[in-house]
């Protein structure tokens, strides 16, 4: 047994995290891209997803249909998320399987197909998944959100992409990003379970160390730390529901900021549940903002949104405002909630709270072993993988200045993109 | 098959199980994982949107969605800082036939989760402010509903396919209803069907057993409620005459949901593993099965289109669902009435057979690779009255389902002219 992390690189620059958890005869395999929407250009939203998609249509040694009942036989599940930062897949599978999954990974990391017939059924399933999205008002107001809080960085852009570049992308373009950002050299794989760490290296090694090592080509954008300046955007469609959406700066993952910020969303609405996989998160009915928005009538709900990125991203909240309230009340506690943050000492007690819900979190990520596995790679995407392991230490040391300090530096009321969706009927 | 090197004897089963039946009605299910740091707790007791007055539709949910909201001892805020400093959770929902609950925490707070948990379930005070909040949020919730066209769609299916029976109802109730209830209300429904007969909990993850045993007998395991009165049976339900076909019509939506169904299999019937087969190779598979194969890898036409199976001790459906753009809503449904046709009609291949008994057989330790997981196969076995050996007899009962069983079991629930088909979405003419 040994249950530290390895770290290897192959020769081809592919690195490689191996993590080996006997509680359960189970394997969780992820391949994260350093690639997502973050690396797209004007007129190319959404290609990142669109070819995250493409990696399920088949190569040239397996059909789609020969990849999906393969895991599918074996009781597996596998799955793949696009992100502005990233994009991963993953399989998990009873051990015995894990070479099953190299074998497909590295197959799909060189080999896909992208069938021009494929690709143009799947601009229609694109198209049909972003129709779904458009439905709900909470996406239509936080893409409208996005692109203000942004004036030329990609994170403006919902990472499905715009339904007019989905309508023009070309096959080409696709297979362009494909070949230019799926390079070993791009790529981490991460491996958590019931192994023998020597032998899932040999089997690496086997899969993904005769793939040649390929030039990576990505667009890297120039970081805005700043948001333009004070802006309120107003939406309206159908419905009885009034939404609103405050969007903030917030810190990009790898800085000292970030902890700080992490337990100030923790004051403000609860913590930010990150466990992907089932493994639960706590609640938030003692925040600041539960407290004075719905415990006292003027939300029906509050939430905050929170997520670790390579740059400096938004820091949302999210508030649905009680239909006999008006907006101003609903923003006017708002403020004063944040200047309450921002100006009157924090109670030890509150942040012992958070720390102690931070740390809940943390230990129920680990009865899972697709979690832990997700871990890996997630910090690894922005940071190292220690960001994961030292963060509960690093949330610890956080005071009550520090909270101060971030709320002053980052919840000003001029630096921030208010949205509000009205239902048809607001008159 | 290829999932059999997986022990089953792995599996939960009779050896690492330990039930206890109380007294007082309660059954207590737990097993331990020695490695786990925290408990993943489930459970469910009477009663349920069955036992919801017809002129207070909602009853059952609106008082579920209030026993975190203060009790006789706690007030909200405090009641809600004892479970949160923990890092716990503690939250309740109402469905058809039973309330339920789930609970994590670190397994050193267990006891102390337990204490509140008796504590929310024999004092709730209801309190006036909360209770206008949570009427707030309810009406909102519905008003949101309202505009989903995928809730919208199902909504339809219920009130058509179920008629006059209470599960034509959504659980949250209508606006009318939830504004009639009252705190009285709420307290009077508590105070006549809220008790341990009936109750069945599970605890999985770092406790010992022994010790979880200890807690409950006297906690949830010694709760008397001498006048708690059983909810009314389920009423028998009317088939489909004729294939019915509806569309709500919803403006501005770029997107339309579908549902296609029937009545299915109680989890109890005989045939419910052939139905769960056949389910899994009509619209699970894979990417979404047969279902999925024809209407979004071939047509295009959906992101998502599948088949699901309810599991339930009650008038159960099978449907297919998916989401489409209006335009193709005919095409979609013509696609999936293909498939329904072939299911009923044809034996499924003997490939198709054993690629889904081997994705079942694989799927079981998968889905217990958590305490959550585990906790709620736990609940199930005892709901349905499995057997603690039931998941280690699933591989055999499923290696003796036949093609001929899968084909007769879709011929027993699928009739092609009974159908309920009903779609919200941009209207069509």
């Amino acid at each position: 047994m040994n249950d530290s992390l390895i770290i290897h690189q192959l020769g081809n620059g592919l690195t490689v995290l191996l993590k080996e958890i006997h509680t359960a005869p189970i394997v969780s395999s992820w391949v994260w891209y350093g690639v997502g929407s973050r690396n797209e250009v004007p007129g190319k939203t959404g290609v990142s997803h669109w070819v995250e998609h493409m990696q399920f249509k088949g190569t040239q040694k397996r059909t789609a249909q020969d990849m999906d009942h393969t895991i599918a036989r074996l009781g597996g599940y596998w799955n793949a998320f696009t992100s502005p930062d990233w994009t991963a897949y993953f399989e998990t599978l009873p051990a015995s399987a894990l070479e099953t999954a190299l074998d497909l990974e590295a197959d799909r990391m060189t080999n896909s197909l992208f069938d021009p017939l494929e690709v143009e059924t799947e601009r229609t399933v694109i198209i049909s998944e972003r129709e779904g999205s458009e439905n709900d008002p909470q996406f239509l107001l936080r893409e409208a959100v996005q692109a203000h809080a942004f004036k030329h960085h990609p994170y403006r852009n919902e990472v499905i992409g715009s339904k007019e570049d989905l309508l023009s992308l070309t096959r080409e373009d696709l297979y362009a990003h494909y070949r230019q950002a799926y390079q070993p050299a791009n790529a981490i794989l991460c491996l958590a379970g019931d192994f023998e760490a020597s032998e899932a290296m040999r089997l690496v090694e086997k899969h993904f160390g005769c793939i040649p090592a390929g030039k990576v080509i990505k667009n890297i954008p120039e970081p805005e730390d700043d948001l333009p300046n004070h802006n309120q955007i107003e939406l309206q469609g159908p419905g009885e529901a009034t939404f609103i959406q405050v969007a903030y700066r917030s810190p990009k993952a790898d800085s000292d900021d970030f902890f700080a910020f992490s337990l100030m969303e923790s004051l403000l609405t609860g913590p930010s549940n990150l466990n992907m996989f089932g493994s639960g998160g706590v609640g938030h009915h003692t925040s600041r903002l539960y407290l004075a928005m719905v415990d006292e009538g003027l939300a029906a709900g509050v939430g905050g949104s929170l997520s670790a990125n390579i740059d400096p991203s938004t820091f949302t909240l999210y508030l649905t405002k009680n239909p006999t309230r008006t907006i101003e009340e609903v923003l006017h506690t708002l403020d004063s909630q944040i200047e309450a943050l921002q100006s009157q000492p924090i109670n030890q007690t509150e942040i012992d709270r958070a720390l102690k819900q931070t740390k809940a979190l943390f230990a129920y990520s680990s009865d899972n072993i697709t979690n832990q596995a997700f871990w890996m790679g997630y910090a690894s995407s922005f940071a190292q993988y220690d960001w994961f392991t030292h963060y509960v230490d690093r949330i610890s040391s956080v005071t009550p200045e520090m909270i101060q300090s971030i709320a002053q530096k980052y919840l000003q009321p001029n630096a921030r993109v208010i949205g509000i969706y009205y239902p048809n009927d607001k008159s | 098959m290829l999932a059999n090197h997986l022990s089953s004897a792995k599996l939960p089963g009779p050896d690492d199980i330990l039930r206890k039946e109380f007294d007082n009605g309660s059954v207590l299910l737990t097993r331990t994982n020695p490695s786990s740091p925290a408990v993943a707790i489930r459970g469910m007791f009477p009663p349920g949107a069955l036992a919801d007055p017809p002129e207070k539709v909602g009853l059952a949910h609106f008082m579920a969605s209030m026993l975190m909201s203060g009790t006789r001892t706690h007030a909200f805020r405090e009641l809600n800082d004892l479970v949160e400093s923990m890092g716990a959770t503690l939250v309740f929902g109402g469905g058809k036939v039973a309330t339920s609950f789930a609970g994590q925490c670190l397994r050193e707070d267990l006891p102390q989760l337990l204490e509140i948990l008796l504590e929310v379930l024999t004092q709730p005070a209801f309190p006036e402010k909360q209770f206008q909040r949570t009427k707030m949020q309810i009406l909102t919730a519905q008003a949101i509903q309202a505009q989903d066209t995928a809730e919208v769609a199902e909504q339809a299916f219920d009130r058509a396919i179920y008629g006059s029976h209470p599960y034509a109802h959504p659980d949250l109730g209508y606006p009318d209803t939830v504004q009639s209830i009252s705190r009285e209300d709420l307290q009077e429904f508590h105070q006549r069907f809220v008790g341990p007969r009936g109750m069945i909990v599970a605890i999985t993850g770092g406790a010992e057993s022994e010790q979880i045993l200890q807690v409950f007998a006297r906690t949830l395991g010694a709760w008397e409620a001498p006048s708690q009165e059983t909810q009314p049976p389920i009423p028998p339900v009317q088939p489909v005459q004729a294939t019915y076909r509806e569309h709500v019509p919803l403006e501005e939506k770029s997107q339309s949901d579908l549902v296609i169904g029937t009545f299915g299999p109680k989890a109890t019937a005989s045939d419910y593993l052939a139905c769960t087969l056949g389910n899994d190779i009509l619209g699970q598979f894979g990417m979404m099965g047969r279902i999925g194969e024809s209407v979004r890898e071939k047509a295009g036409l959906a992101y998502y289109a599948s088949s699901s199976l309810d599991m339930g001790i009650g008038p159960v459906t099978w449907q297919v669902t998916a989401g489409v753009n209006p335009e193709n809503l005919d095409q979609a449904i013509a696609l999936i009435l293909q498939e329904l046709e072939r299911f009923t009609h044809e034996l499924v291949t003997e490939e198709e057979l054993a690629d889904v008994r081997s994705e079942l057989i694989g799927r079981l330790p998968l889905s217990m690779e958590s305490n959550a997981g585990v906790a709620q196969a736990l609940l199930n076995l005892e709901r349905f009255g499995y057997g603690l050996n039931y998941l280690r007899e699933l591989p055999e009962k499923l290696a003796d389902i036949t093609r001929e069983d899968i084909l007769h079991a879709a011929q027993r629930y699928w009739l092609l002219d009974q159908l309920v088909i009903t779609s919200a979405g941009k209207p069509i003419s």
